[in-house]
Formats: structure tokens, sequence, C-alpha cells
């Protein structure tokens, strides 16, 4: 599949993929990434990532939006359930406790980064898909999350073509 | 009635340490546990694989610390290949491993561990973080903080060829230097970062030593173990990150020995216990007595602080400044709080870890210049090309939270056969388990209700570790709200308190 985008349609986004590609389904943010540059081709910036907090909103800086793809580890919903929100609808403490004791929440690292006056997205667009095994070291995703992979690529490209609408509005 | 209390994770099950707390009859404390769920299956996943390729698949163990993994990884492949690395191959190495400390120990003290300490353990969680301490420090802090991060990330780059999963390293040395031109920059880069580390340390002057109620917090019994540590020196006993033996010190300041990499299993063994799967490292020649103090247990730590009490000092002018003020201040020749038999002086406050962090860190900046400004850098001589046949090897360096072990056997090809790993946080589960619960004997008293600061205490006794559990996934949501259940000795729950939900 190869979506009807050109590169007059950049629009400073940026997919990353996030998660740890060697524990199994915490891998599915990369592999949904990856499909996404296969489909789009070239002509969004797309990363792979394994960090969070700081790091991830370093990685941010400089664009205008941003879709994030993770592994969820919810347990209140099925493996490979798609799910697609902003940032702004996470959960967020403001991070006395960590979510991990390395590094600051996203939303903090941003609340940060924007006190700090660097130009960070005023969008950020999360799309999620529930996780089975992520503790055991494996290159492959479990069957019911494999299987979520091209719906959740193709949330990620309506949501790309939303932004690009949205621009071309304007 | 007996009661249990949970400090639990609720919204990653399965990723984070869970901390149990018992009580007794009386609302005593009656025992702990500290649970880490541990990655599965590492060995069985490097089994089968070329020896090459562990520097860039052990770096994405953890999201963490790769560059540790990535350095351990490319020593243990030479030690395998029988390989003795160009001079300019280490140094550079090492610098990207100093830019690596300088980003690390600058976050920790920033915005984990430190903020416990410059905002005060009663502060709400909503300040316990780099937003309050940029709102009690000043903005520009936040500013210097990410500047710093930034010429850590840039020096990785340029040596590692990543930003964040270094790819160079292989067995003989490198795959490429650097140029005039990059090395200018970085001796730049790094002599901001010394300026830096100088602020930062006079910020913990001004913020906490001047402090009495901050004084007494880390000189009190709370946060207080005499253990034996452990810590990479070089042929001068100085601290080293990258390269040299280990030093073992007893908990009265006697350096018991010192090991090289490969004979870390005559130095360290692992003891078993039925309620978590990961074990707790312990030192061989001394043996294992439980979870106790003294110098007939042989729980050790390995730490920032484990690591200056390994030393007889640092290897840089500034640090070593830095250090003979620490033990000044912090090192009685008489009293309870130290009494020693060695020449190697120990301070057992956890607390002052976080102050023992910066002294390192200001190592790692001025070790960054001098080694930028060492006439080497630029060799083009980076690599010696393995012609031994491989068969098994050590690489050992200092991680940030402890000292990192990488053993690996191969067939004569090169190929895994067997991988074996002890991380810096494993070093320190028995002491981190024993910190937690003599802080938690200390704060809850006959049914003390329980507060939010009092969890905080709690919490600040591992968090001065700097422990990793394995927090490579990144999985949503990403938080680690705590979960507090008091139970009833039939084990319903009678009370459930939640922080940060």
């Amino acid at each position: 599949m190869n979506e009807s985008f050109s590169t007059t349609d950049r629009c400073g986004v940026l997919v990353v993929g996030l998660g740890n590609p060697l524990l199994g389904d915490d891998g599915v943010g990369w592999r949904v990434a990856e499909q996404v540059q296969r489909d789009l081709e070239s002509v969004v910036e797309i990363d792979c990532l394994a960090v969070g907090g700081l790091r991830l909103m370093e990685r941010l800086v400089g664009y205008e939006h941003a879709i994030l793809v993770d592994a969820m580890t919810t347990r209140r919903q099925p493996p490979g359930t798609v799910c697609s929100f902003s940032i702004d609808d996470l959960p967020a403490p403001v991070a006395g406790h960590l979510s991990s004791v390395h590094d600051t929440s996203l939303q903090t690292a941003l609340r940060l980064g924007r006190a700090l006056g660097l130009p960070l997205p005023d969008d950020i667009w999360v799309v999620g898909v529930e996780a089975e095994r992520t503790r055991d070291f494996a290159e492959e995703l479990t069957p019911p999350v494999a299987a979520a992979v091209p719906y959740a690529t193709r949330m990620v490209i309506e949501r790309l073509r939303q932004l690009i609408q949205e621009e071309q509005q304007l | 009635m007996k009661q249990r209390i949970t400090i639990d994770p609720i919204t990653r099950l399965e990723g984070h340490g869970k901390i149990e707390i018992f009580l007794d009859e009386a609302g005593n404390v009656a025992n702990t546990y500290f649970q880490i769920p541990e990655l599965r299956g590492f060995e069985r996943f490097c089994v089968g694989r070329p020896v090459e390729e562990m520097p860039v698949l052990t770096n994405r163990i953890c999201g963490v610390c790769p560059e540790a993994h990535h350095m351990a990884a490319a020593k243990a492949g030479d030690a395998v290949y029988h390989v003795d690395p160009p001079s300019a191959a280490k140094k550079l190495r090492e610098l990207l491993y100093s830019a690596f400390y300088v980003t690390d120990h600058t976050t920790h003290f920033y915005a984990l561990g430190g903020p416990d300490i410059i905002m005060g353990a009663d502060a709400p969680p909503a300040e316990r973080n780099i937003l309050g301490v940029i709102h009690k420090v000043g903005l520009e802090i936040g500013s210097k903080v990410i500047q710093a991060r930034k010429y850590g990330h840039a020096v990785v780059e340029m040596i590692g060829g990543r930003k964040v999963h270094p790819c160079t390293s292989i067995p003989g040395g490198l795959t490429t230097g650097i140029t005039e031109e990059q090395r200018r920059d970085i001796e730049s880069m790094g002599r901001w970062a010394v300026e830096f580390a100088q602020f930062s340390l006079k910020l913990f002057d001004d913020l906490v030593l001047k402090n009495q109620a901050y004084i007494d917090l880390i000189l009190g019994e709370t946060y207080t173990h005499r253990t034996y540590y452990i810590g990479m020196v070089d042929d001068n006993n100085h601290v080293n990150f990258y390269d040299g033996n280990i030093s073992v010190v007893a908990p009265d300041g006697e350096r018991i020995g010192k090991y090289a990499p490969h004979e870390y299993t005559d130095w360290i063994a692992e003891h078993v216990e039925p309620w978590t799967y990961l074990k707790f490292p312990y030192l061989k020649k001394v043996g294992w007595k439980g979870f106790v103090d003294g110098k007939a247990s042989g729980v050790y730590c390995a730490t920032p602080l484990s690591r200056l009490n390994a030393a007889d000092g640092m290897a840089t002018p500034c640090a070593q400044e830095e250090y003979e003020r620490f033990y000044a201040t912090l090192v009685y020749e008489e009293g309870e709080r130290y009494i020693s038999a060695g020449p190697t002086k120990v301070v057992h406050h956890r607390l002052a870890t976080h102050w023992a962090r910066l002294i390192e860190l200001l190592y790692a900046a001025e070790r960054w210049v001098e080694l930028a400004t060492d006439p080497e850098i630029t060799s083009d001589n980076v690599h010696t090309v393995p012609t031994g046949v491989p068969t098994e090897g050590v690489g050992c360096v200092e991680a940030p939270r402890g000292t990192l072990t990488h053993h690996y056997w191969t067939d004569e090809r090169g190929v895994l056969t067997r991988v074996n790993l002890i991380v810096g946080t494993t070093n320190n589960y028995a002491p981190i388990s024993m910190s937690i619960n003599k802080a938690a004997q200390h704060l809850i008293h006959d049914g003390t209700i329980i507060t939010e600061g009092l969890l905080n205490r709690v919490e600040m006794a591992f968090r001065t570790y700097d422990p990793c559990f394995g927090c490579a996934t990144h999985s949503l949501p990403g938080q680690m709200p705590l979960e507090v259940t008091i139970r009833d000795a039939a084990g319903e729950p009678v009370k459930v308190l939640r922080q940060c939900c």
C-alpha cells in the first residue's frame, strides 16, 4: 500500500515507534512505525526509539506534531486492542513517583521543555497497542499483537492525513 | 492484627519493583520484601549469535544505560578474541563513556533521586521532581540540565555513531575515530561540563550541606548501613569507570583485595531466596550470613558511594579536592560513624550517595577534557584486527548504578554458546532490601498512620541506589503510581492509599 502523499505534504510531523524490539510485544511500536515508513516511503520522518521521558522529549524538539506508537500494558483490554488518543488524555502524574526510577514521565519532561521555551509539538498523538508479553527476550510479537499491526498502521496514516488536511486548510 | 503494606505500581503490573511491608500485631514492621521482576531468557536469546553482535545487542537490554552495556560487551569481545585494542581506541571508548556519565549523573541528581533531598522528603510528589527543582532554584537550572544532556548525547553520537545506542565498538577497538574538528567541539563541550559539575557541587553545598535538617537526615541511622563496598580502580587505586581491577573494601575500611574482571567468580557468589527470582550476589570469601550489616556478612554495595569508598582517591585534581572534602565532612576518626582499621576511609550513609554522584560527575567531566586534549585521541589507529581463536572472555565497566560484568563463551567461530551478566542493580539487591527494611522500621511504629512523607522516605531508601528494574520497556501508560494496601491477618484490605493516580 503506497499512500498518495507527496513531498510537498511535509508538515513537520515526527512519527516515533517506541519500545524495546528485543522484548516481544514491547517492540510493536517499532513494527508499526516501520510499516508506516514502508507504506509512505520517505514522505514523513519516522524514528524508532527505546527511550522515554527526557530523552523522548528532547527528540520531539522542533516538530509541530508528533505521533507516538507504543505498547500498552493496562491489562484491562484484550491483547492486540488498539487505542488512539491525545497525550493530554494519558493519566499525568507530576512524577514524584516515576515512570521508571531513571526518568521522568513524558508529561513532566514536556512541561519542563515548555517551561524552558523549547519548540515542542503542540499536538502529540498516541497510538497504543495492548501487549501480552513484554518480559521475555524475543524478537517476535505474540499473534494477537502481530495481527494488530496493520490496523495500528492505518490509524497512524489516518492521523497523518488528518494533520495534512488541517494544515492545507490554513 | 497483622497488616501488610504493599507499595505496588498499579498500572505496570509486571514491569516494576514491588515493596511489601508486613506489620506485626503491635503495628511495627515485622519484615519487608523488595521484589524486582526479572527480564527472562536473555542468555537463550544470545546463544547462537556471533559475539561481535553483542555490543549492539546488549545495549538494547536496557534503555537506561546502553553505553555501559555497549562498553562491557565490547571489552568482553576483546577478551574472547584475546585482542588488545590500540591505545587511541581505548581512550575514545573512555571519552564516550565519560560523556555518558555526565549525562546520566546529571539526570539522576536533578530529575530523579536528587529532588528527594533538594525538595525535602516531606515535599508533595508534585514538587519532588525536576519541575520542583527549577521552581525552587531557578529556571536556568533546567536549561543547564538540558544543555549537559545535549552535550553528552553529542559526544556519544560523534564517537559511538548513534545518539542513543552506540554501535562503533567492536572486538579489537572501534570502527572509526574522530576528526580534529570533532575533537575541538568535544573539548569545548567538556570544559563547559566541568563548570557545570562544579556549579552542581556548589548547589549541593548551598541547598543541602548548609541545611542542618538535611545533614541530620544524611547522617542519621535510618539511612546507614555498614557493608562491604566494591568499585573499579586504576593502578593508583583511583576511581575508574572504564578499566581496571575491582577493589573490595570492608566496612571498617580494610581493603581485602582486588580482582581482575576474569576473576569475578572467585569473589562473587549468588544467594537464592524463595520469594524472588532475582539472586542476591555476595562476597564469596566472606559468605552469606543473611540481610545483615557488618564485616562478617558478605553483603556488598556497588554505587557511586561504594566506588569512592573502594578507592583511595580520584584521578583528576578538582574531583580529588571534592573527594577529600567529602571524607573530611562525613568521616569521624572517633565515634560510632567511622572506625577505620585500614587505609581507606569509609562513609556508610546511603544518602551521601547523592554527593558522591556529584563528585563522580566532576571526575567524568574532567576526564572528558583530559581525553579530548590527549594528542593521541585523533589517531587513525583505532582497531587491531583479531587473529586469535575466540574462546571465553569477561568484560567489566562501572555502570553508573554499579559494577557491570559481561561473561561470554564461544565456539571457535566466535558463536556464543553461553552468556552470563551481572548488572549494576543486581549487585545492590541485598543492600537495597536492607535499606528499605531499615527505613520502614525507623518510620513505622506502633501502627503509625501511613503518611505520604513516610512512604517517600521508604522510596528514598531505594532511589539513592539509582536502581534499574529492567526498565527498557516503555509501554504505556508509562507511569509509576503507588498503591499501598494494608491487610489484616485474613488478607482482607482494611485500607488502601494511592499516590499520583
